[in-house]
């Protein structure tokens, strides 16, 4: 539990740290505004990458350039189930991105989930609750995968006792 | 005139201590000291000043390169006697001294993270470690933080986690900010394709 807290003050203060964003517009094409970390054009934009690990099995990649800040989460799989419901509940959310405006469809290759945040969301929401929602969203994960896997393998207990009645 | 490239007599450029051109500045410890002196590395020097070889460049000469691994190799020794004497913080302000941030070379970036891990690890009590470490060394300390995080290692990223949260209340949003944004000054190899090294990394690890 203490290195949990550990692991979402690092992430707290280096979004907090991060997330100085302004309005850019693109340089390579006129009266185009563009995310520069999903380009990824002009290095002179790009700030250094950050992953930060708790341990082995979750990290969380945040890459920031000067207009947009890119979040990357890897959650905890302990199994071959958690797997399963975390790619099932993650692909599920990650359809409903639009409803989450800071949401990334597509997850970044090698993590389970992608976090966009750009200048116009630090204009239209306050930044201090952006991080709260991104931090808040970890603390949440773990606790609705643990959830779903003991909801499966009760219903799982459920209908085999209820399968294997007729044999008896 | 003469070609400095045609140079077969290299002439001393740096300022000798005690003459005109010296200013009487010490150098801060945390900046890398200039090589020795050899005929090689004055030429390089003439080059660098003709402007016929980049600073980035003269800093990856083999010279340069192999001075600064047998530096981190002697940071080494001194490390490993100060932790036999109890002095993790003495330990850990030798190993962030003379750093190779401005080199490209990867083996002594690794050199050196390698001999930092080493102090680092070492540290048991991290608010007695803050009241005897100088403000000067807190910005170089974010950016190998950053560097033991990104290992993977459960060990490392416990203790670099714990030290992450007392710097950030120490130093402030800004230090962050200051290793995130410099990319001159660096503690990883970074280019273009940071993130696919850093993803390979952590492959490796795992």
């Amino acid at each position: 539990a203490n290195t949990l807290r550990l692991y979402l003050t690092c992430i707290r203060n280096t979004l907090e740290a991060a997330m100085c964003l302004q309005n850019f517009p693109c340089q390579e094409v006129e009266r185009h505004n563009k995310p520069e970390v999903e380009l990824k054009t002009s290095s002179e934009l790009l700030l250094n990458p950050v992953l930060i690990c708790r341990n082995e099995a979750e990290k969380c990649l945040v890459e920031t350039s000067i207009n947009s800040i890119r979040i990357s989460l890897k959650v905890k799989q302990a199994d071959e189930l958690e797997n399963i419901l975390a790619k099932k509940f993650l692909r599920f959310l990650s359809m409903r991105a639009e409803a989450f405006q800071v949401l990334r469809r597509k997850p970044v290759q090698g993590y389970d989930i992608s976090f966009l945040i750009t200048n116009y969301h630090c204009e239209d929401m306050h930044k201090h609750k952006l991080i709260d929602f991104i931090v808040q969203f970890m603390e949440d994960i773990d606790k609705e995968i643990s959830e779903l896997k003991l909801s499966v393998n009760t219903r799982g207990r459920l209908v085999a006792t209820e399968f294997l009645k007729q044999f008896i | 005139g003469k070609s400095l490239t045609a140079c077969s007599e290299p002439s001393s450029l740096a300022p000798q201590p005690g003459s005109v051109g010296d200013r009487g500045r010490r150098p801060s410890p945390l900046c890398e000291p200039p090589p020795r002196s050899n005929q090689k590395t004055q030429h390089c020097l003439a080059l660098l000043v003709a402007g016929e070889m980049s600073s980035a460049a003269y800093l990856d000469t083999d010279e340069n390169l192999e001075a600064l691994i047998s530096r981190i190799e002697q940071k080494s020794r001194k490390i490993e006697t100060l932790l036999k004497q109890s002095k993790p913080v003495e330990a850990l302000k030798t190993a962030l001294e003379g750093s190779p941030l401005k080199t490209r070379d990867e083996r002594c970036k690794s050199a050196n993270w390698i001999v930092v891990h080493r102090a680092m690890m070492a540290i048991r009590d991290i608010d007695g470690m803050f009241n005897s470490l100088d403000t000067e060394y807190y910005d170089i300390l974010m950016k190998y933080l950053y560097r033991g995080l990104s290992t993977g290692d459960r060990p490392t990223c416990d203790q670099c986690l714990k030290i992450h949260e007392k710097l950030t209340e120490r130093a402030g949003l800004g230090c962050i900010l200051r290793s995130l944004a410099d990319t001159v000054n660096t503690v990883f190899v970074v280019d273009k394709s940071i993130v696919a090294y850093l993803q390979l990394v952590w492959l490796v690890a795992s």
